[in-house]
Formats: C-alpha cells, structure tokens, sequence
C-alpha cells in the first residue's frame, strides 16, 4: 500500500482559502488504511475545517465525499457530479491519486491534502513501516524476503556493515537492522550460500534515478 | 433571534460512568449522548459537538480497567487527545475538550467536573467558531 499522512492544517487552511466550495475526496484504498485520507478522515478533516474558516469568518461550504480509489477513471467517474457543483477539489488520495484527478478533471482545482510518504505495510495497529522503494529490479529472492535497498540505513546490498547491535541499526536505534533480518530469514530458509556471492552495485537505470517511468503492457492496449 | 449567555456544554458517557442529577447542569445547557461503551468515542463527533454550538466537550468513561469491553477507556483517551491537538491547530484551545474515568453512582465527583468546567469556560471563553455573543 501507499502510506501518507494529512499536511498541517494551517498548510490545508493557506490552500484552500481562494476557494467559496471546497470539495473533500477522500481515497477508500491505501490512504484509507493509513488513516490520512479514508471516509472517517475526510469528515473529521471537513468538520476541522469548517470550524475553522468559522474563526476567520470567511465562509467556504465543504461538500464530503470519498470513492474507492482516485488512481483508477472507472472510480474517478463516480466523483464527477461532486466536482462539477465545487471550485477546488482537497484530495486525500496519494499524489497518484491527486494527478489522476487532475488528468481528469482538467480545469479544475485539484489540491493534495496529506503528504505521501512510502510504499508499505501495517506493521501493527497504528504503525505502518516502509519495505519497497520501487527500484525496478527487485532482489527480495537474493534476501530472503527483506529489502536492504529499503530496510537497510546505508542501502547495503553486501551487509551487515558491522554496526548492528541486538538486532537494531547503528543509525538509528528504533529501526530494525534489516541485515540481522535478512541472516535471520536465510538462516531459517537455508540459503545463508546466498551471501557468498558479491553483488556489484546497483543499476539505479530502472529506478526513479533513470526518470520518470512507465509500464506498458501491449496485450492489454487496443 | 435571542441569544444565550449560558454556556453550552456536550457530555459524552458511556453507561456506566454517569448518571444525570436535578442540579448536575446548573449555570449551563447541556446535551448529553449516551454510549454504549467508550470506544464509540470519534473524533469526528467530538468535533462535531463544537460544530453544534458547544462551548467545552466533556467526555466521560469508566476507569481504564473498569471497562466492560476492555480497552474502550483507553481508546477513548487517545481519541479525545488526538482531538485536543486538532482543536488547538484550529485556534480553538483542546482545554475546552476533557476526559474523565468516573463511575456513574460518584454524582458528587461528576458535578465537580462539570462545575469546574463552567468556571474554566470563564477564562477560555465562549467557542470561537459561533459568535453568538459577539
Ligand atoms: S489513489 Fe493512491 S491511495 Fe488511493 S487507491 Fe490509488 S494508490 Fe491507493
Ligand atoms: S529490491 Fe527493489 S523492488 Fe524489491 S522490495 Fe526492494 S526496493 Fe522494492
């Protein structure tokens, strides 16, 4: 999933202020789960902010209203509607999310309301950690399932550096060592041979070094 | 249209930590919502609760280990103080949002609660977001 988390509010208020109707679309997908941009944040957001321009006496109307996913048109379309009786569209979908509204919607006002941060999972209730940086080459067999690309503070690929202590990252000790996951998966799996083999440095050709990047697949193109 | 001077207060409570008295509200208006258990406390109604004219949020549950479903205390406290942060984001001072473990047979110690409450609205003053005094 796509992790973010809502901007400051003073940072939605300085948005949205040039704007009479102000509608906020939430994403019921990734953001959703990371509680930055589902249903329930949208109204609670709403209702902040509604309390807000009440102070500054300035009066915006905030229309509600969230669709499963903004990156995908077949979702974007349910929105149309909602859009049309709008000026500004506060998003709390991903930056994905943001620009396919924009796509879309191409004269209108489409503004981020959370920062996207990472690719990631829900480690445990209320905490969500990065695992993937979308390199474009991915090494995960090599590792035992653990990305050093991603986990790893220095981006080791021929770890451990030397510096882990009890299973913890000399950078930063509230971060797991992802080198002292990757000897404890491959010992597990039997694959400690894995290590024996230098792995040169990376091509960062696939990654978002090499510019922006697209997918195409030909079979599903008429 | 005439305009009140009373405070208004909203009191959240889930059904063991509070009873209503004769005298409990004296000096203010008040709405009271009953919940089934304190984890049905949302931030978006805290809010929402200001958004309906109130000029302090008053939440109260059962002690952390006395909740019947187990951690509903506990939950609505970081809710209340999540909302807290957002109402003092929006210049609106999360004093005016407060969360107390009570039992609902203490009418003593829930009467002090609310009584402080009024007096502490006299400092903090009326919600910033409705200008009915102004
Ligand atoms: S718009 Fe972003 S947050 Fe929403 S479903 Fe798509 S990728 Fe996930
Ligand atoms: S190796 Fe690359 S693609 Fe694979 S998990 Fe790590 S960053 Fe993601």
């Amino acid at each position: 999933m796509i992790t973010a988390s809502q901007k400051p509010i003073d940072e939605i208020v300085d948005l949205i202020k040039p704007y009479q109707k102000v509608l906020v679309l939430g994403c019921g997908t990734c953001v959703k789960t990371c509680f930055a941009g589902g249903e329930d944040e949208v109204a609670v957001l709403a209702s902040a902010l509604r309390l807000k321009f009440k102070q500054l006496a300035q009066n915006i109307k905030f229309e509600e209203f969230t669709i499963e996913r903004q990156c995908e048109n077949e979702f974007i379309q349910e929105a149309a509607i909602a859009i049309g009786r709008n000026d500004a569209i506060l998003s709390l979908a991903c930056g994905a999310g943001v620009q396919a509204m924009a796509k879309r919607f191409e004269k209108d006002v489409v503004l981020p309301g959370v920062n996207t941060t990472f690719i990631g999972i829900r480690e445990s209730p209320g905490v969500f950690t990065e695992e993937c940086s979308g390199c474009g080459n991915c090494g995960l067999a090599t590792f035992g399932g653990v990305c050093p690309v991603t986990r790893c503070s220095k981006k080791l690929l021929n770890g451990p550096c030397g510096g882990s202590r009890n299973g913890l990252c000399e950078i930063d000790p509230d971060t797991e060592c992802a080198w002292h996951k990757i000897i404890e998966r491959l010992t597990a799996l039997g694959q400690m041979d894995n290590l024996k083999t230098y792995i040169p440095p990376k091509n960062w050709d696939t990654s978002l070094s090499g510019g922006p990047r697209k997918l195409i697949r030909e079979d599903h193109i008429i | 249209m005439k305009i009140s001077n009373t405070p208004k207060l909203t009191l959240f409570h889930c059904l063991n930590s509070f009873k209503e008295t004769a005298s409990m509200f004296d000096g203010c208006e008040a709405r009271t919502v009953k919940m089934a258990c304190s984890s049905m406390t949302k931030d978006v109604h805290l809010l929402r609760a200001f958004e309906s004219g109130a000029d302090a949020v008053l939440v109260l549950v059962c002690s952390d280990k006395g909740c019947r479903f187990a951690e509903g205390s506990i939950r609505a406290k970081k809710r209340v103080e999540y909302v807290k942060t957002i109402l003092d984001d929006i210049g609106m001072d999360g004093r005016r949002l407060n969360i107390f473990n009570t039992a609902a047979k203490d009418e003593g110690s829930i009467t002090n609660i609310i009584q402080d409450t009024i007096v502490q609205l006299e400092t903090l003053g009326p919600n910033p977001a409705l200008n009915r005094r102004n």
